[in-house]
């Protein structure tokens, strides 16, 4: 033991035993007694009485012995726990010490790994925000939704409940312990400041209840409330009641007006409570009748919560036999033909998969795409370790020589690499942190549950296991040079000198390239396809001239507009009102045209409802194809070409019955026939027929990706006996302009539209480039995401072969210097390198093309007018990585002419 | 002044008594308890049961090292050596053992004032 200084802390201590700690204490122990009794003894006393006396007045030995044994082993714990923090101290600041006299390396390495687990991270948010995480109800897995597939007759959208299906289920089932019904809808509130539209939810009486919420203030809905002619009520959301009504808690009780109805507000729902992915600012009851005659209309969400040991296969079964029995309950509504001809069925699903959709899908897709970013990234830092590992071969000999031990050496390289990957992984946090905050900004409207979206703990741990995992792995690399273990002495005596990297080594950096290369033929052939998807989705011609539009909702009064009841008078008021407006619109300077329609294509898709054509018969069952209720001029407006005319608005009034039917409704209808002059109606196959007066082009009103809708374009005010829609209360305005932006003219139109009547309020401006954008949105952000990701990947792989070929460059400097010696051509020795390059690339790439072959085809629902197996995107990919390992081999190949042979011959 | 709650009386005086005779040089326990029998003509005896958790316990708190050496008579025991942080224990328990003394002297010499 080496002596010491007094206060020095001790630097070498055997390790101590609990069996040990004993030992001494039994020592000091037996010292003192026998000590004790020769006192006694020396002073005349028999052996037996001292003895006697000694223990008597010791008193419980064991006790003693016990006491002092806890201290001790608590101090011993204390000591150990010290030199393990100073130990972890040293390593720590050698360790920074290192990477500070390291810079470049550190840099590289911190950088590579931030933004391979900064990606990772950030998607890993986004998939546990949206996916993972239940929606915030309680019990949320517990809460299923009810919707009709109906294959015979739409092959692209479910029904929803009809009234008479809601109470028949909510009466009948017992695998559902309640249904509650809503719709979506928009609600006009008028104040003195004006109108303004509110996102409302209307639904059943026992909606917060099935979704296991109180209010917060007030009271609930009662079925009192949801009777017709009900006085009405309102409860209002809870941030709506904070931004508009100042948290005031005394609005409960007094009215406020809606639509021009006054309201009475009963309550106040709870902060966060808000419809399936649609945030909520008023809840108004939604008008059930029990006892009103059923209809074969659906237009409710059901949504139901499971009743306790109740399996959503259960619940399903149950609902597939209620359903059966529809026709005999409601023989008027659903008859049988009704029920064979539409196929019409049920589906009970977990309400999350509704909400998500399939976006699910894209998540996890490129979350697989990111960690390949990860694994390219790790690969790159692995090889640039065992780079590192090499030159380090006579550090680790001399320190093992001097006899530091593997755990040591295993706690400095650990502790260095731990140390890299841990700064790396909070850079990567914080990386990830800034994307989501930029996707926030961006808010794409093709993501659900943003407005739910923060940085979980979840990921964060995640992210800080990677780093950890990387660094633990990382850091083992160089003393596998240790395990093998073949001769520090050998090492030593080379002189550090012939520093060649072993067979081993050499082949373990190419597997790493290789690898990293397949992995980015992957990411790139993923991120090709998607660009390809993208592409042909924004070269589909929409059917309309979507430049130069400016689009805008309305919503009338339903009070002053709604009213439906006998002949056309219910219509006639808001067909005037679109007629004065539209007028006023058009001479706005600018406004080429104006015009209105109830749905707009690709954003709102169009209504569906039955048609019956006269020339198919009687017999067949009616289909239910696209309705479109628009204004005169709307085709002129939207840029969509007519064959034969359209009404007028002096038509419209008339109530002429002229319609226009799509080209592809027509085609369907009457193959090989001129549509003009035929005749169909919405309702039943009787006196009187519409008839068509016009054909337009195509339409793609559900999206790019859908085919063109089937659709009979109706006059605003119908003709009689055949009102089956109420007055288009909600409408879209569009105007076409010659201005750059049309967007300029929206202060003006809004300006126009309050002018004529200050209870209808705007909302929703854009441009129709804007609705056609949209629509594409999750292919650009699907294509976006994994373009950066491959992106990544490319940077990383021209990185990582650069490395492993300038490395090799240096270490092959004699053999190169002989071979110019012996008359190697300079060009030659480039190709030779540039030629190694190509040879890992094309190892990589082949294994790419196989991995990317087999493992894009997840991506089939992704894609649009690709197959998996594009072989235009394979080909780029090829031809890009060719590119890329002759460009990453360039500078070493340079590097390796310039060698000069006189000079690395005298240096060997 | 008011005396401290946190005199403990016995626990108190034993950490200063050991302090005190460890104070003249490295002991093992049994010279610790020889030496307070002596100097005090036996009228204080520490037991053992007392003394040995001390030691260990005050060892704990860094106040004292041990090391095992030699006796005079060539035996091997523990000795008990003071510390810096030690030194400075004892000095506060001095300083604490005077205020007590003088604050109870003060009381029980203090004359009526009716």
């Amino acid at each position: 033991m080496t002596p010491r200084e007094r206060g020095q802390p001790r630097l070498f201590r055997l390790p101590v035993s609990r069996r040990r700690l004993r030992t001494d204490i039994d020592r000091e122990l037996r010292f003192h007694i026998e000590g004790r009794i020769e006192e006694l003894v020396a002073a005349g006393r028999l052996r037996a009485d001292a003895e006697r006396e000694v223990f008597e007045r010791f008193g419980d030995l064991l006790t003693v012995r016990d006491e002092c044994e806890e201290i001790d082993a608590m101090t011993h714990r204390r000591r150990e726990f010290n030199e393990w923090r100073s130990a972890l101290a040293r390593d720590v600041r050698h360790a920074l010490r290192g990477l500070i006299q390291r810079p470049g390396f550190s840099a590289v390495v911190i950088t590579t790994l931030a933004l391979g687990i900064g990606a990772t991270t950030a998607i890993y948010t986004l998939l546990d925000a949206i996916v993972l995480r239940p929606l915030p109800y309680p019990n949320a897995d517990r809460l299923v939704f009810i919707e009709h597939p109906v294959p015979g007759v739409e092959t692209y959208t479910r029904w929803r409940m009809s009234v008479a299906g809601y109470f028949f289920f909510r009466k009948n089932s017992q695998a559902l312990s309640n249904i509650a019904a809503y719709t979506r809808s928009e609600a006009t509130l008028v104040s003195a400041d004006g109108a303004e539209r509110t996102r409302a939810a209307v639904v059943s009486d026992n909606f917060l209840g099935v979704m296991g919420i109180r209010p917060m203030l007030g009271r609930d809905f009662t079925a009192a409330d949801t009777r017709p002619n009900a006085s009405p009520v309102v409860m209002l959301g809870y941030d709506y009641w904070r931004q508009r009504f100042d948290a005031d808690p005394r609005i409960v009780g007094k009215s406020i007006n809606l639509g021009s109805t006054s309201h009475q507000v009963i309550g106040i729902t709870p902060a966060g409570l808000h419809l399936p992915d649609y945030q909520v600012q008023v809840w108004r009851a939604l008008e059930l009748d029990p006892d009103a005659p059923a209809v074969n209309s659906h237009y409710l969400d059901a949504v139901a919560r499971l009743a306790p040991g109740v399996t959503v296969a259960a619940a399903q079964a149950e609902a597939a036999r209620l359903t059966s029995r529809l026709p005999e309950v409601f023989p008027g509504a659903y008859s049988k033909s009704f029920m064979s001809d539409s196929r019409f069925g049920v589906l009970v699903s977990p309400l999350r998969d509704i909400v998500i959709g399939g976006m699910s899908r894209t998540l996890w897709i490129l979350l697989g795409a990111v960690s390949l970013v990860l694994l390219i990234a790790c690969a790159n830092v692995a090889n640039l370790f065992l780079v590192r590992a090499e030159s380090r071969r006579r550090e680790i000999a001399i320190r093992s020589a001097l006899g530091a031990d593997r755990g040591h050496l295993a706690g400095h390289y650990l502790t260095e690499s731990a140390l890299l990957s841990l700064i790396g992984g909070a850079l990567g946090v914080l990386l990830a942190y800034a994307a989501v905050r930029f996707l926030l900004v961006l808010n794409p409207p093709s993501v659900p549950r943003l407005a739910e979206l923060s940085l979980g703990w979840r990921p964060v741990a995640v992210a800080l296991a990677i780093s950890l995992g990387t660094g633990v792995v990382l850091g083992l690399l160089p003393l596998t040079r240790l395990a093998l273990g073949r001769g520090h002495i050998a090492t030593l005596r080379e002189g550090g000198r012939g520093q060649t990297a072993s067979r081993g080594q050499r082949s373990a950096r190419a597997a790493l390239i290789v690898a990293q290369t397949a992995l980015a033929v992957i990411l790139l052939a993923a991120a090709g396809l998607m660009l390809r998807s993208f592409q042909r989705l924004r070269s589909v011609h929409p059917g309309l001239d979507a430049s130069g539009l400016l689009t805008f909702e309305v919503a009338l009064p339903w009070t002053r507009y709604g009213n439906r009841g006998g002949g056309p008078e219910g219509y006639l008021a808001a067909f005037r009102y679109y007629r004065e407006l539209t007028s006023r619109l058009a001479a706005i300077p600018g406004v080429t045209a104006v015009s209105m329609t109830r749905s707009l294509p690709i954003k709102d898709g169009d209504m569906c409802a039955l048609v019956f054509v006269e020339t198919r018969g009687h017999g067949q069952t009616a289909p239910c194809l696209g309705v479109v209720i628009a204004a005169p001029g709307y085709f002129e407006t939207m840029g969509i070409p007519v064959r034969g005319r359209t009404p007028t608005w002096a038509d419209m009034e008339e109530r002429t019955g002229g319609v226009v039917v799509s080209k592809a409704f027509a085609d369907d209808m009457w193959p090989g026939e001129d549509a003009l002059g035929k005749r169909l109606r919405p309702n039943g196959f009787a006196e009187p027929w519409y008839h068509v007066v016009g054909v337009t082009g195509d339409v793609l009103s559900h999206g790019l990706d859908q085919p063109p809708s089937k659709v009979v374009y109706y006059p605003l005010v119908p003709i009689a006996g055949a009102p089956l829609w109420s007055p288009p209360t909600r409408a879209t305005i569009a105007l076409r302009t010659r201005l750059d932006n049309p967007l300029a003219l929206a202060p003006t139109a809004r300006q126009v539209v309050t002018a004529l009547d200050r209870e209808v309020p705007v909302a929703n401006v854009q441009t129709m480039e804007t609705v056609v954008a949209t629509s594409t949105a999750r292919t650009t952000l699907a294509m976006f995401l994994l373009g950066i990701a491959g992106g990544m990947a490319l940077i990383l792989s021209a990185v990582g072969i650069y490395g492993v070929i300038s490395y090799t460059v240096n270490q092959r400097r004699a053999e190169i210097g002989v071979r110019m010696a012996l008359g190697a051509q300079a060009r030659q020795v480039g190709r030779m390198v540039i030629g190694q390059s190509l040879r890992v690339a094309a190892a990589g790439i082949a294994i790419g093309l196989v991995g990317a072959v087999a493992t894009t085809r997840v991506m089939q629902s992704l894609l649009f007018g690709v197959t998996p197996t594009d072989p235009v995107t394979l080909a780029g990919v090829t031809f890009v990585l060719v590119v890329i390992g002759v460009l990453a081999s360039y500078a070493p190949a340079r590097r390796a002419t310039t060698v000069d042979p006189v000079e690395v011959l005298r240096r060997e | 002044m008011p005396p401290s709650p946190d005199l403990d009386l016995i626990r108190g005086t034993l950490d200063l008594l050991i302090l005190k005779t460890l104070s003249w040089g490295p002991m093992h326990g049994l010279a610790v308890l020889r030496w307070v029998e002596q100097v005090t003509g036996q009228r204080l005896q520490i037991t053992e049961g007392a003394l040995y958790p001390a030691l260990h316990r005050m060892e704990q708190k860094g106040w004292l090292e041990a090391e095992w050496s030699y006796t005079d008579r060539n035996r091997e025991a523990k000795f008990y050596k003071l510390t810096a942080a030690g030194r400075k224990q004892l000095a506060t328990e001095l300083s604490k053992w005077s205020r007590y003394t003088e604050a109870v002297n003060l009381v029980i010499t203090a004359q009526g004032v009716r």
